[in-house]
């Protein structure tokens, strides 16, 4: 006999809570993620190879014309491979932060009549964006045997960056939906501002060509860190302790911010729905 | 004797309505700086309270926008109370709109399985009550089939049947019981008999006030948010017709 749950109103909600959602309704999150992917590889002609292609169609673009400028080698790798990773993770970062932010909304059929904590609409759609992100280290991989770059045994350990940046974009799509349940339009804002936040994190431009007065502003950038300890794990770049703990830092920071200021504003705004 | 299943306290729920209607963010952004942000509180519930024992069956009637599904939402924890307490102890299974949870591109099948996850249930258990929960719906022939085609009838069926099919502490029923066929009807009226039965207490808003007389245990008269009446069915359902009748 298990014991009775009992719900009752006026408990706060602690964060730490919500945290243990995460793990009660794992099972839920695998159904919903796997349910997203199916579905979208399902509606497209291209299917999961859209998910390959599209990374490569910019990487072939910004190739072109920024390895006139920074030439053919980035460090100790050829330009293509430093800016190959560098977007992969940028487009992890702003498609994760749109579909766990627009996630809530999407679902708000379903929240409004069964109850679920709605956060773990927003992990699940995390979780298919991190999937898309491993399916496209498949060309990266290819592309690091071809210009003789090899692969790492550490490039297995890039699973950590994988779940660091979704731990990440989960806390940040909370933020992001808590504004956008109320004001679709803030996804115009996002937009935005993750496009400044990925260029200003050296994804396709040398760090040396940085003027040393400007440094600080790419190294105050949470995703900077992210990408360069990706980079150092999937072709042995140099890891510096620091990148290491800005990104869980960061991490952490981004998930329990986004968890405390959606679970404020859900309260107020479930009703409106 | 047991704590109450349900034990409300002075619940209220109000809504809030932007006074200058903003609908983007951008609108909000200037509104906010030049310190126009104002909104009104419209009240649906206030002062709610009333307890629900093991096993009783509670009607609530009303008018429409009396907040009838407003409460019911609150009981099944969709909504949380702007003010006042509510606890619930047990296991609910909310029939608020049956087919809510479902994705209309899914097969029977997978919404099966995907409606019990989002209830909280087992998925490996799920998959195992798949076919029990079809040939009750007797929707057999329409396992592998997006629910898109199904009939409002047809959806209703498989939904009912999904709620229903592990033994809850308290249902939270809006209406059901007027959907379906004569047949479906009378085949769900009893599966509700069995899970009160066995110990299921029932939270049942209708507007069928013979239902609710044979039905209910007490039944509780709501009036734009605030409780009319509450005891005895005969009493508070001869008070709230005669209310209505008198209205017309």
């Amino acid at each position: 006999m298990t014991t009775t749950p009992v719900y009752d109103s006026s408990q706060r909600r602690i964060p730490l809570a919500e945290l243990r959602h995460f793990w009660e309704y794992r099972s839920l999150i695998r159904l919903l993620a796997t349910r997203d992917l199916t579905v979208r590889y399902k509606r497209s002609l291209l299917g999961v190879w859209w998910t390959l292609l599209n990374p490569l169609f910019m990487v072939v673009v910004f190739w072109v014309v920024f390895s006139q400028l920074f030439g053919r080698q980035a460090g100790d790798v050829p330009f293509i491979v430093y800016l190959t990773t560098g977007i992969l993770m940028a487009q992890y970062f702003t498609q994760g932060i749109i579909a766990a932010g627009s996630a809530i909304l999407n679902s708000r059929g379903i929240l409004v009549k069964v109850h679920v904590p709605p956060e773990v609409f927003s992990a699940a759609a995390g979780v298919a964006a991190a999937f898309n992100f491993m399916i496209s280290l498949i060309p990266l991989i290819i592309m690091q045997i071809a210009t003789g770059v090899g692969v790492p045994v550490t490039f297995a350990l890039t699973i950590f960056s994988a779940l660091a940046m979704l731990l990440m974009v989960t806390g940040l799509g909370l933020l992001v939906a808590s504004v956008a349940v109320r004001f679709y339009d803030v996804f115009d804002l996002v937009r935005v501002l993750s496009l400044l936040v990925t260029y200003l994190a050296a994804t396709f431009y040398p760090l040396e060509i940085v003027p040393a007065s400007f440094l600080w502003i790419i190294k105050a950038n949470p995703l900077f860190h992210h990408i360069e300890v990706f980079r150092s794990l999937a072709y042995g770049a140099e890891l510096g302790m620091l990148n290491v703990a800005a990104m869980v830092v960061s991490t952490l920071a981004a998930l329990w911010l986004g968890i405390v200021v959606f679970g404020r504003s859900w309260k107020n705004v479930v009703v409106t729905l | 004797m047991n704590p109450p299943v349900i034990d409300a306290q002075g619940i209220g729920l109000a809504y809030r309505l932007d006074r200058n209607r903003t609908g983007t963010f951008k609108e909000f952004a200037i509104n906010m700086f030049r310190g126009q942000v104002e909104h009104d509180t419209l009240w649906a519930l206030r002062d709610i309270g009333f307890q629900v024992a093991q096993g009783e069956i509670f009607g609530v009637v009303g008018p429409n926008g009396a907040g009838k599904s407003t409460l019911m939402k609150i009981i099944a924890r969709v909504l949380p109370p702007t003010e006042g307490r509510v606890v619930v102890r047990g296991n609910v299974a909310a029939m608020i709109s049956l087919g809510a949870g479902f994705n209309p591109e899914l097969t029977a099948r997978e919404n099966i399985v995907l409606y019990g996850a989002l209830l909280g249930r087992d998925i490996k258990l799920m998959r195992e009550r798949v076919e029990p929960i079809i040939e009750w719906a007797e929707l057999q022939d329409f396992v592998d089939v997006p629910t898109r085609s199904f009939s409002s009838g047809m959806v209703a069926r498989l939904a009912f049947s999904v709620a229903t099919d592990t033994q809850a502490d308290v249902l939270v029923v809006d209406e059901i019981l007027s959907v379906g066929d004569y047949s479906f009807k009378k085949k769900s009226s009893e599966r509700m008999e069995k899970l009160i039965a066995d110990g299921s207490s029932v939270v049942l808003v209708s507007h069928s006030l013979p239902l609710v007389r044979k039905m209910c245990d007490r039944v509780m008269w709501l009036d734009k948010g605030d409780v009319k009446m509450l005891g005895d069915p005969e009493e508070v359902v001869a008070a709230y017709e005669a209310a209505a009748d008198a209205r017309s």
